[in-house]
């Protein structure tokens, strides 16, 4: 742990890695697993496209999974205290979709941080904003 | 604040609904659905995917997949149109959920409103579910916003 990123390092603005995140069909199965999240515009593109979508979306709830990795990845050690993500768009499974973040407030007293997340789909839609609170081990 | 197409006025709705509990379930936490969440999200912080890790947890949305057996409470007004959509989620992690932890969940309507932009009045509707451990310490809040057209 005596490489990861401390509250001191931390400056307002500052950005985290870029990331594009595993959202093939083999993974999105596999959360949905996890999740017990059986519906079909999920896992089956053909029956997206029947509901009227382009093909199988990411769920809302593994898109906020997602970035919440991309925060720990950032900060390994950290602890998110709360994360709330807006979906504004669909994500498409089998695509490439990029993940970024931004520090946007910091609490020196609590050792926390504010950061803006967004998650663009393939196409440059915005398909999910969203914000987290992060606190830092002492 | 215009209730839009219903003729109900939020602010009493909000004044009627506004937290009141309509729904109780019980969810158990198990060590491999928490694993493979936290691996397809993409996860290699061990806190999440090693079960042996000393303070192995839920990684910190998992809550989130944890419904409640209705959307809105009993006798909850028809407002908006359909049956909306999924507007986004929040979760506060206030403690660490364990392995084998069985939390129960309460869901109240935490919040009625409306906005209004380019598309038209949208109407919200804030379900709140807080989940708690055996101990009943609170480890979990999860606000999810409807979204409806007015």
């Amino acid at each position: 742990m005596s490489d990861a990123l401390s509250f001191e390092d931390i400056e307002l603005g500052d950005e985290l890695a870029v990331v594009h995140p595993d959202v093939s069909m083999a993974n999105v199965k596999k959360f949905c697993g996890a999740a017990k999240h059986s519906f079909e515009r999920f896992i089956d593109h053909d029956a997206a496209r029947a509901e009227g979508f382009p093909g199988a979306i990411v769920p809302g709830i593994m898109s906020q999974g997602l970035l919440a990795s991309m925060i720990h990845r950032w900060a390994p050690g950290c602890t998110i205290k709360s994360i709330d993500t807006v979906f504004r768009g669909s994500l498409l499974v089998d695509s490439q979709i990029t993940m970024t973040g931004a520090v946007t407030d910091t609490d020196e007293s609590e050792r926390r941080i504010e950061l803006d997340l967004t998650i663009l789909a393939e196409d440059g839609r915005t398909g999910v904003i969203g914000t987290a609170t992060v606190e830092f081990p002492v | 604040m215009g209730s839009g197409s219903s003729d109900l006025d939020l602010a009493t709705i909000r004044d009627d609904w506004v937290g009141v509990e309509f729904d109780w379930a019980t969810f158990e936490m198990k060590t491999e659905d928490m694993i493979e969440w936290a691996e397809a999200c993409g996860e290699d912080d061990a806190r999440f995917i090693d079960p042996a890790h000393p303070d192995f947890q839920a990684h910190p949305g998992y809550t989130t997949h944890c419904m409640s057996g209705r959307v809105l409470p009993e006798g909850f007004p028809q407002i908006g149109s359909g049956f909306g959509i999924d507007g986004g989620k929040s979760v506060e992690v206030h403690l660490p959920i364990r392995s084998g932890d069985t939390l129960n969940a309460t869901t109240t309507i935490a919040d009625v409103f409306d906005k209004t932009g380019r598309s038209g009045t949208m109407i919200f509707i804030v379900q709140r579910m807080e989940f708690r451990n055996e101990q009943d310490d609170l480890v979990s809040t999860v606000d999810w916003k409807m979204i409806k057209k007015a």
